[in-house]
């Protein structure tokens, strides 16, 4: 095991692979808040890639509903249950990651699903928390009963617990863009992998006799494009790019400015130790302790800087390019009430007013006096 | 008290007059035919003596076994001067030829140095600049040589699937653009990758350098058969001598051994130490 810097745990930690950063580190922001779980990330992603043979049960873009939906079933719940105690300082864990709580024998802290946890990719969907309604349960925030949308996707982590489990290293990191690909032609089925994958993002084929995981659409990131299911979402809750380590931090970088300088989006469960790279702005209408064990100790902080963007022109301006575009926004630039999004090279790809311009439509057309109804 | 002394000499003449046990073989004998049978089956290892192989957990890289199954293997060999049969015979209880999510197959292996070298490569996998030739045998290729359909309703007998895009009506069925369109969806068949074998095998040749670096050999020349009922397995694997072996009369062999329900597969396995072997008047 090497020893390696993980700046969402705020210390050092066991890997299995000494530190060995990318050029550049894919990554993207999901805004929890915007998902109305209409799934067509899901679709967009099944349709494009697997559609095939041994696929049938795959979602390598998932949206669940938590607390009560997993896919597989109990992907996290089972995990945090064996891992004990995850016990924050401020914003150092001092708790295990699951490279450090391997057991004897092991690479990584582990649990393999059976076959039958991947049948219900829609249990407790809109399931929401308590029984029923009672007095008292009116709205508040946080809600006194509640759900929220949780897509996933793989988080092409920085320690990857996939790549790190591979006793054959058939799965590698792109010096190019950090995303984790498993090797087709070297794989042989083993599924240690899908042992280890704490988010249980990778799958195993069986008429292949391959895992395979989510590519982050590869080719579409080499030609500047965000994934298919970042485009194809309909709340437009996505927005991809690529995030510095925190002494490199570029203020101008949409994830950048999100996750370094506002701190507005977090981690899915960094105690795991993996430095995921997909990041998320919490629901902001859950209640703390559950936000806390999921997205780390930052939830505070992330959701007052949130609950302020309308009265905050720069962040409002940043989240109103998220599914602006389907190109990735190297850089963004606030003028006045208007935004702007580059490419790397420099180009202007988009531009959008902080606020739409609204059209008050009277109902009643004085110049052919009649009143108007709401038919298209 | 002479009596007694008397009964101790008579004890002890009959006793010297007795057939001494035969002692356990220590090697693996490959004894000489002009014809290498290809089945378990095949009547011409009744000749064949039988070695006894212990398995050892691997423990030694992770991911390990830590808890051992398959106590031993009984190894019998032939050679007709090229090739060496081998016939693995093990005990296991459940058949385990469905691949599957968290579901594993039975398989063994058998391996040799890829040369003759006073410093044998280590046991586990070979070592950097100390190959091994591997020839790893699986229950789930047997089945399919043995005419189960390579399709998904053969392993999910219940899954009911909708459509697959690669099947739509205006692509005629086995028709170029078909065929490109499914491998498109499936990757690792598309590259010929190192989790199938070739077709038609149920045994796939394999080189290695340490744990970790096993590689499909360019080309598997080895053949296979297995056969099981109640008890286990009886698994023939006919391997070419490897050339840097030919016209040695002597190397050593290893033995691997997984047993699908217990979740072994890669390195998690039944081992054996290097073995010596007898290759008749040399292959």
């Amino acid at each position: 095991m090497a020893r390696v810097r993980n700046w969402q745990i705020d210390r050092e930690m066991s890997y299995w692979y000494p530190e060995n950063r990318p050029k550049r580190q894919f990554a993207a922001v999901f805004d929890t808040n915007k998902c109305i779980a209409c799934q067509t990330c899901t679709l967009a992603c099944k349709t494009t890639w697997t559609s095939g043979k041994g696929q049938e049960y795959m979602l390598w873009n998932n949206v669940e509903t938590k607390p009560y939906g997993f896919y597989p079933l109990g992907w996290d719940v089972k995990l945090l249950g064996k891992l004990g105690g995850q016990k924050w300082q401020g914003k150092r864990y001092e708790g295990h990651t699951i490279f450090e709580a391997a057991e004897a024998g092991e690479r990584v802290h582990g649990w393999r699903p059976d076959e039958l946890d991947y049948a219900y990719p829609n249990i407790g969907e809109d399931d929401c928390t308590g029984a029923k309604l009672e007095r008292g349960d009116f709205l508040t925030l946080p809600h006194n009963r509640w759900f929220f949308y949780l897509a996933r996707i793989c988080n092409h982590c920085t320690y990857p617990a996939c790549l790190a489990s591979c006793p054959r290293g058939s799965i590698y990191k792109r010096p190019e863009d950090g995303i984790v690909l498993i090797d087709q032609s070297r794989c042989r089925g083993y599924q240690e992998c899908v042992k280890a994958c704490p988010y249980k993002k990778t799958f195993f084929n069986p008429m292949t006799g391959t895992s395979e995981k989510c590519i982050a659409c590869f080719p579409k990131i080499e030609m500047g494009e965000s994934n298919q299911c970042f485009v194809n979402c309909i709340g437009k809750i996505r927005h991809a790019g690529f995030v510095s380590k925190p002494e490199n931090v570029r203020e101008d970088n949409p994830i950048d400015y999100l996750v370094h300088v506002r701190k507005v989006a977090l981690p899915l469960y960094p105690q795991f130790g993996l430095e995921p790279n997909i990041y998320y702005v919490p629901p902001i209408h859950v209640p703390r302790p559950f936000l806390h064990q999921m997205f780390g100790p930052g939830v505070d902080h992330a959701l007052e800087v949130y609950r302020g963007a309308a009265e905050d022109p720069e962040l409002a301006a940043l989240l109103s390019l998220f599914g602006s575009t389907q190109y990735i926004v190297h850089r963004f630039k606030r003028e006045n009430d208007t935004v702007l999004g580059f490419d790397e090279k420099g180009d202007e790809v988009v531009r959008v007013p902080l606020r739409e311009p609204i059209h008050i439509r009277q109902a009643w057309d004085s110049a052919r006096s009649i009143a108007r109804v709401n038919v298209s | 008290m002479k009596n007694l002394t008397a009964l101790l000499l008579a004890v002890g003449v009959v006793a010297g007059c007795a057939k001494p046990a035969a002692a356990p073989p220590v090697e693996v004998e490959a004894a000489r035919v002009s014809v290498l049978p290809s089945a378990p089956g095949d009547a011409a290892w009744n000749a064949a003596p039988a070695f006894t192989a212990a398995l050892l957990a691997q423990d030694m890289v992770e991911p390990r076994l830590l808890e051992p199954s398959t106590p031993t293997v009984k190894v019998q060999a032939l050679t007709d001067g090229t090739s060496v049969a081998f016939r693995l015979t093990w005990a296991d209880d459940t058949k385990d030829d469905l691949p599957g999510t968290g579901r594993f197959v039975d398989a063994c292996a058998v391996q040799l140095p890829a040369a003759a070298s006073a410093n044998v490569p280590a046991p586990q996998m070979g070592e950097s600049g100390g190959t091994v030739e591997i020839s790893y045998w699986s229950a789930a290729w047997q089945a399919i040589v043995d005419g189960r359909p390579d399709t998904l309703a053969a392993i999910e007998p219940r899954a009911a699937v909708d459509h697959y895009p690669f099947e739509a009506a205006s692509l005629p069925e086995g028709s170029k653009e078909q065929k490109d369109m499914a491998l498109r969806y499936a990757p690792a068949r598309a590259l010929n990758g190192a989790a199938r074998p070739a077709s038609g095998k149920s045994v796939q040749d394999l080189r290695a350098e340490g744990p970790g670096t096993i590689t499909p050999a360019a080309e598997t020349k080895s053949a296979g058969k297995g056969v099981r009922d109640a008890s286990g397995w009886e698994v023939v694997i006919v391997k070419p001598v490897p050339e840097g072996l030919r016209g040695q009369a002597r190397s050593q062999v290893a033995f691997a051994i997984w047993n699908g329900s217990h979740k072994e597969v890669g390195p998690r396995k039944m081992r054996s130490v290097w073995i010596p072997l007898a290759l008749g008047a040399g292959a």
